[in-house]
């Protein structure tokens, strides 16, 4: 019942078989199977970022994402470690824990809003990386390491997914699971915001005052987005925990939180599919700089603030015609 | 007439400042009743405690018998008191036909899962919204300026779009902080045309907060007066201009609202 | 931004970490200087709403132009303090001057501030690993000797002056902001940009020069505190999270509330670090979760007002 114009089904189209045929056709046939792992990593980066774009719709600016991540990635190792579990279950479950987190910290931060909310997003990245330095679940600065590869599943015999441990390539596997959820990832970001919930969200992230005026159950609505934020996040943070094998304390830290926040920014807040396009630009844009040695980081960070000076609001904002969060 | 909303000896208390002291008034159902008073003489934190944008230190308000004080603002709205801003409190990046379309909140039918997943309901609800919306956009003459942003507008569409807003949620009562709050003797005609409009052919209830006091005589059913906090007076506008309690507060506070 | 718990400012070691007076001198001396970090940090966000991601690099690069100039070229270190304030505060202007008001104009949101303050602290992160590179770096002691009391409160006489030194800023910038006429224009500012405005204040420039205080208030504590913790690349992130920690203790924007908000953190870690320093890193843990179940109690912090 999604109705999309013409422009849109074509561009999606392009899209799909970028991500799922030409892509891994031409890393293929070039043996860049490295390429893999960077697109797996894009595209977990912004599943994560996702979220953090979400938060944003309510009008809070989230630097709190990484330790979600975190909680995500520790959640699903510690599931597949020490009880067993297949790593396809603990996915959702490592989604859902953190977003049961998100819930108990969200009731009270959520009421700080601006600066205040950053801050303390920011704070909570550095809380959690501490946490799992001190907890002896987590397994200290050790980390936990020699995640098993994700099994198999199959169904009365039949094997939906191969045990990933037997296969060729696994990155490839890797890359095709990432994409898949990416893909549900922004769909379901996409359905939001044009959905009921994304008017509500943007009500309230012009007004609160006003929106709670017209009967909008504000607290609610924040939790709400907040939690599906961190589901996002801790989804995104399971599978990196997958694919390294390993999860420590520093996996994720307060400048991978600044990070999903500036692919955001980057991207561009107004549009939904900006977190996507800002994570592909920062990461590869790192990625070519690495040429540059020791002047990477000089190069890297002149540029975003050369962008930031003459794009202020985003890449997106180039195009002219809004998409996503403008109706 | 039976009182629809019932203000019953309320108090607030900033430290040891008192904003309000033991006030108490009825509100009949289909009246326009306008609260005035100097500056500083407590109508809007009267005006907040009523919408529940504050909560009260002691006394209550009730509609229909119910107590609607000290809720969260959203639950009161739902039961169909729905309060006003002024104009600086819009959605900003929203025309006035999807500021109009998303206050209807409170019509839908639908879950949000409904409508994340396009419902039936969902889709009935949109259209509906829809609707309502075109409906209330001739009602208010807006069709001129339904597609443009609220940033755009000039200020005197501004308080008419708040007044939209509020009325798109359905309300039983609407509260509205000063109306006519800087707008000239026309706008000021327009604007009581308006609200008599609202009250008369939607049948709500209108209860109002204003410092103009021509406007108010002109519209008002009755009025409440307060001064320092406490109610001085109510009764009809004849009533209230021939009080002398009334006169010697507007007297004594050398303000430039004697507009009496 | 690194983080990694307690590299910050002034965590390092502690004298004879029993004894109660030692305790409470470590807090003074640890909350002096934290109180100057927040000042500058508060000082910008209330003139301009920014939240100066880059706040603790600029505190680092004071620490290194203090290095240069004292411990390197052997110069006064008076003068390597004047030239740490004179470059920060030439660096804000210009900072401000050229990227944020622009930025500020442009932008449909404020919040694209933050992008570019982190972008900063990214960038001088850059500029100060190919310049002084990674390592430590100390200076020679700027006096020798050490304060004993009977062995009940020991402390460095470098130590006691450099709290001396911090507590006098602290207090001549108050008076700055309370008497002098760019003072009482920069506090105008901060209340109501738009009131400031129509009472004659110029604005943009006012806000450069604020902004410029702000970033020299950061390198005036960097060049303090090299003489003592030394200065390294990697300080530059947790000092600016402490930072936001204290300015939201004491409420944002507000000058007393980040002078408390120092003060507060600073005995906080003066204690944790006393009983708690075998259990690792507990101490900042606690500090952080106590921050926010402070914070969820009174969002506003200590001298905010309230809002929302």
């Amino acid at each position: 019942m999604i109705k999309l114009s013409m422009f849109q089904w074509v561009g999606l189209a392009i899209f799909f078989l970028g991500v799922f045929v030409i892509v891994p056709m031409m890393i293929v046939s070039t043996g860049r199977t490295d390429l893999f792992f960077t697109l797996t990593s894009v595209g977990l980066l912004a599943i994560a970022s996702a979220g953090v774009w979400l938060t944003f719709y309510i009008g809070r600016i989230n630097i709190g994402q990484g330790a979600f991540a975190l909680l995500g990635a520790y959640v699903s190792a510690i599931l597949v470690t020490k009880a067993g579990m297949s790593f396809w279950l603990s996915l959702p479950l490592a989604g859902l824990f953190a977003a049961f987190v998100a819930v108990l910290i969200g009731l009270p931060i959520l009421r700080l809003r601006g600066v205040y909310f950053a801050m303390i997003t920011l704070v909570l990245t550095q809380v959690f990386t501490l946490t799992a330095l001190a907890l002896p679940i987590t397994n200290g600065a050790k980390g936990i390491t020699s995640i098993p590869l994700p099994g198999a599943v199959s169904i009365f015999g039949l094997t939906l997914i191969p045990d990933f441990a037997t296969l060729e390539n696994p990155r490839q596997a890797f890359y095709f699971t990432t994409a898949i959820l990416m893909v549900l990832t922004y769909a379901a970001l996409y359905r939001i915001v044009n959905s009921r919930l994304g008017h509500l969200c943007r009500s309230m992230q012009q007004n609160e005052e006003l929106a709670s005026s017209i009967g909008v159950n504000i607290s609610y609505i924040r939790i709400l987005i907040f939690a599906i934020s961190s589901f996002f996040g801790g989804i995104g943070g399971a599978m990196f925990g997958s694919i390294a094998q390993s999860v420590y304390p520093s996996s994720f830290q307060v400048a991978d939180s600044v990070n999903f926040m500036l692919n955001c920014f980057l991207g561009g807040l107004g549009y939904v599919f900006g977190p996507m396009l800002g994570t592909l630009v920062l990461y590869f844009g790192w990625d070519l700089l690495f040429e540059l040695g020791k002047y990477q980081m000089l190069v890297y960070s002149s540029l975003l603030i050369i962008l930031m000076l003459f794009l202020p609001n985003g890449l997106l904002s180039l195009r002219m015609r809004k998409s996503g969060g403008q109706k | 007439m039976s009182a629809l909303l019932e203000v019953r000896h309320v108090t607030k208390k900033f430290g040891g400042l008192i904003a309000n002291n033991d006030i108490s008034f009825d509100v009949k159902e289909n009246e326009i009743l306008s609260v005035i008073g100097p500056n500083g003489a407590g109508k809007s934190t009267l005006f907040k405690m009523i919408s529940s944008f504050l909560p009260t230190t002691s006394g209550e308000v009730r509609y229909k018998g119910e107590r609607i004080s000290n809720l969260k603002p959203h639950v009161v709205a739902r039961k169909g008191i729905v309060r006003t801003f002024q104009e600086t409190t819009i959605f900003k990046s929203m025309t006035v036909r999807e500021s109009i379309v998303v206050a209807q909140h409170l019509r839908a039918k639908a879950s949000l899962a409904g409508y994340f997943w396009g419902s039936k309901t969902a889709h009935e609800d949109v259209e509906s919204f829809g609707n309502y919306a075109d409906d209330l956009i001739d009602f208010l003459g807006m069709a001129e300026i339904a597609n443009e942003q609220a940033s755009n507008l000039p200020q005197g569409n501004l308080r008419a779009l708040g007044i939209a807003i509020g009325l798109a949620t359905d309300p039983k009562v609407l509260l509205l902080d000063e109306p006519f709050a800087g707008m000239n003797h026309e706008e000021t005609m327009r604007m009581v045309d308006l609200i008599r409009k609202v009250r008369d052919e939607r049948g709500v209830t209108v209860l109002l907060v204003e410092h103009d006091m021509p406007a108010v005589m002109k519209i008002s059913d009755r009025i409440v007066v307060l001064n320092f906090g406490e109610k001085i007076a109510e009764g009809t506008p004849l009533e209230i201009q021939n009080d002398e309690r009334v006169i010697e507060a507007y007297l004594g506070s050398a303000d430039d609202e004697i507009g009496m | 931004m690194t983080s990694g718990p307690g590299c910050g400012a002034g965590a390092a070691e502690t004298f004879g970490r029993d004894r109660m007076e030692q305790i409470l001198a470590n807090g003074v001396y640890l909350g002096a200087q934290y109180a100057m970090i927040a000042l500058g940090l508060t000082l910008i966000f209330a003139l301009m709403n920014v939240l100066n991601f880059a706040h603790g690099q600029m505190y680092v690069l004071g620490g290194f132009v203090t290095y240069t100039i004292y411990g390197q070229l052997g110069l006064p270190f008076v003068l390597a303090l004047m030239m740490s304030c004179a470059t920060l505060f030439i660096l804000g202007a210009l900072i401000e001057k050229f990227l944020f008001a622009p930025v500020i104009k442009r932008s449909s949101r404020d919040e694209s501030t933050m992008l570019l303050a982190a972008g900063l602290a990214f960038f001088f992160d850059a500029v100060i690993l190919l310049l002084f590179g990674e390592k430590q770096r100390g200076v020679p002691k700027i006096v020798n000797g050490v304060f004993n009391w009977d062995f009940r409160l020991i402390m460095p006489y470098d130590r006691i002056l450099i709290c001396v030194l911090a507590i006098l800023s602290i207090v001549s910038f108050i008076l700055f902001m309370q008497y002098s006429k760019t003072g009482r224009a920069l506090r105008a500012l901060a209340q109501d940009r738009t009131a400031a405005q129509l009472m004659g204040v110029n604005v943009d420039r006012f806000s450069m020069i604020g902004f410029a205080l702000g970033a020299m208030l950061a390198g005036l504590v960097g060049g303090l505190l090299v003489t003592i913790t030394g200065v390294n690349l990697g300080m530059g992130g947790p000092t600016s999270i402490k930072a936001f920690m204290m300015v939201m203790i004491g409420g944002a924007g507000v000058i007393s509330g980040a002078i408390w908000g120092g003060i507060i953190l600073g005995f906080m870690e003066a204690f944790g670090l006393a009983y708690l320093a075998q259990y690792g890193d507990i101490t900042y843990l606690l500090i952080f979760v106590s921050l926010m179940i402070f914070l969820a109690i009174r969002p506003q912090g200590l001298m905010g007002k309230p809002w929302g």
